[in-house]
């Protein structure tokens, strides 16, 4: 089934043509990964997927319904969740209160202006239950600027997770970590559960390969070619653009 | 909740025995500065909480203030004239929000502004109302209770709208709207990622500032019986940043000592020497310099300081000193 639909879209900043025509299909419980090398115009979809960025034309659909008219907040509402390339969170705020606030997103007492955020008895318990299965129960109370960047990265996801996304587009998930931190976050992301459909930018190969079950090649603003992840492999053309037509291996 | 409760019945208790300290000059000052109170409190809440900047905020105060001047000539009903200045300011704050809040910063500055110079320009030539020399009411406050004509009954009037106004905007900051506000303020596309429609919080707290101000220009009257459309000047709109500024913002309670600080330092100051607004806006200058917040900020960051000396002092136990840090934080 058809989770996400990108038809014929086009954006361009003035004269600069970013994206040509772009056309994704994304299934429902997809990892479906979006590769290409710098200023392919991989981050400009998505901000216009979301509603960051209007359309120049083109249509976006998410399960079956045309989203590219609506306001970006009114898309998260329609199960739509994202994740920024670089960390953007409520520093000032502790950890725990960043997830209370992205949950409290969906809920009916949001405007509720008497009684005081922490009495809310759902709120905390939801909290809590996020906070535990991503294992940041112990850094609850910590600020979020002085959370470590790995940790920073984490609470990106959760804080996208507490919103109950069918999808969410996730921006180089792993960008700025170290090798270590990258094979640990990878991990993490494949703990996200299969129901919930990711769309991921990513330019390290090894992450692509180990989350992905189907690839988009996005060249010149233009998807050349989606498939699987072995079919990409195999493929000369993909191989020569993007690798350089040398080995997988990324630096 | 708890810790809002407390605080209000503290500053009740507070504004309950005041004015049998101090000297009925400072009672007749303080009326003053608790209305001035009221009208930062509702800057500091768009300014501290919400990240907008109004240049213009004494348009809703000033407007506060004309509607009941102007009413009183028709009712002495002090629960509908003030209702009206809260009403009158809503409705103007309904109209020059939709258009404010869509801008940021500076730009949100200069159309506030704008706004309020419309205002001062249209009083100006009012003839009917007084025009440039302003608009003489007599207006006597009467709750059903009697009618409020001493000194000490206009504070304790005041005082008790500054105590509510207080714990309004407290509740308000701590429960979910207001976080949202804050987060808005701090991280703008991360809240609309979240689901949050940005404009509705925004105006939200745009109005709420805006009605409690018309309170406290309604106030104004009782205490003044005159109005001019020197409310509606930058002076005073700067005036009442000014008060934000150096109480402390991103506080509730700063904003109400900035009030007091700057109408204090105006009349007391003065009577010694013309040079009043020098030691203002030397105080201004290091308050913006140091970066540190206002007044409350140096007020808390004193008793933190001093507690912990006064803890360490005592060579109290490990875990006790800990728990202390952590509250004091």
């Amino acid at each position: 089934m058809t989770l996400l639909k990108i038809e014929d879209l086009n954006k361009s900043f003035k004269a600069l043509h970013i994206l040509k025509g772009v056309n994704i299909e994304v299934n429902k419980g997809e990892r479906h990964v979006i590769i290409g090398p710098n200023g392919a115009g991989k981050t400009t979809l998505f901000n216009c997927i979301y509603g960051t960025l209007p359309l120049s034309s083109g249509k976006v659909y998410l399960a079956g319904k045309r989203i590219d008219h609506i306001p970006s907040f009114k898309r998260t509402e329609k199960g739509m969740g994202r994740t920024f390339q670089k960390n953007n969170l409520f520093e000032e705020l502790t950890v725990e209160e960043n997830v209370r606030l992205a949950i409290m997103g969906k809920k009916k007492y949001r405007l509720n202006m008497i009684k005081p955020m922490q009495n809310y008895n759902d709120l905390a318990e939801e909290c809590h239950r996020l906070l535990e299965e991503w294992e940041m129960t112990e850094r609850r109370t910590v600020l979020v600027k002085e959370l470590s960047y790995g940790e920073q990265r984490l609470l990106e996801i959760i804080l996208s997770l507490s919103t109950n996304p069918e999808i969410i587009l996730l921006d180089e998930p792993t960008s700025g970590m170290s090798p270590t931190e990258t094979s640990r976050f990878v991990k993490l992301i494949k703990k996200i559960p299969d129901h919930i459909t990711l769309v991921i930018i990513e330019h390290d190969m090894e992450v692509v390969f180990s989350l992905a079950n189907k690839i988009t090649v996005l060249h010149h603003g233009t998807a050349m070619m989606t498939a699987s992840p072995e079919e990409i492999r195999g493929n000369q053309m993909i191989q020569e653009i993007y690798f350089g037509g040398g080995a997988l291996s990324h630096d | 909740m708890k810790k809002a409760l407390l605080s209000t019945i503290l500053l009740l208790m507070t504004v309950l025995i005041l004015p049998h300290i101090i000297s009925p000059f400072m009672v007749y000052l303080s009326t003053e500065i608790l209305v001035f109170a009221i009208f930062a409190m509702s800057l500091g809440l768009i300014m501290g909480f919400g990240g907008m900047p109004s240049l213009g905020h004494c348009a809703q105060f000033g407007l506060g203030a004309y509607t009941v001047a102007i009413l009183s000539e028709y009712t002495a009903n002090i629960y509908l004239l003030l209702g009206a200045a809260i009403l009158i300011s809503l409705c103007f704050s309904l109209v020059t929000g939709y258009i404010a809040i869509r801008n940021k910063g500076v730009f949100f500055l200069m159309i506030t502004l704008a706004f309020t110079q419309v205002l001062f320009l249209i009083t100006s030539r009012m003839k009917f109302w007084g025009g440039n020399d302003g608009y003489s009411a007599s207006v006597t406050a009467n709750f059903g209770f009697g009618e409020i004509t001493s000194n000490i009954g206009l504070f304790y009037m005041m005082g008790f709208f500054f105590v509510l106004t207080y714990f309004l905007l407290k509740l308000f900051v701590n429960a979910p709207a207001g976080k949202v506000l804050k987060g808005m303020m701090e991280n703008e596309g991360r809240m609309i990622a979240l689901g949050y429609n940005p404009k509705t919080y925004k105006m939200f707290a745009y109005l709420i500032a805006g009605s409690m101000a018309g309170l406290a220009g309604g106030l104004y009257i009782y205490k003044t019986q005159f109005v001019s459309p020197a409310l509606f000047s930058v002076h005073m709109g700067a005036e009442v940043m000014i008060m934000v500024f150096i109480g402390g913002m991103g506080t509730i309670f700063g904003p109400a000592l900035g009030a007091g600080a700057f109408v204090f330092l105006q009349n007391y100051i003065s009577t010694m020497t013309d040079r009043w607004p020098l030691i203002l806006g030397l105080l201004f200058i290091a308050i913006v310099l140091l970066k540190r917040g206002g007044i409350l900020h140096l007020i808390q960051f004193v008793s933190t300081f001093g507690l912990k000396l006064f803890k360490s002092s005592r060579n109290a136990p490990v875990d006790k000193q800990v728990k202390g840090k952590e509250q004091a934080s």
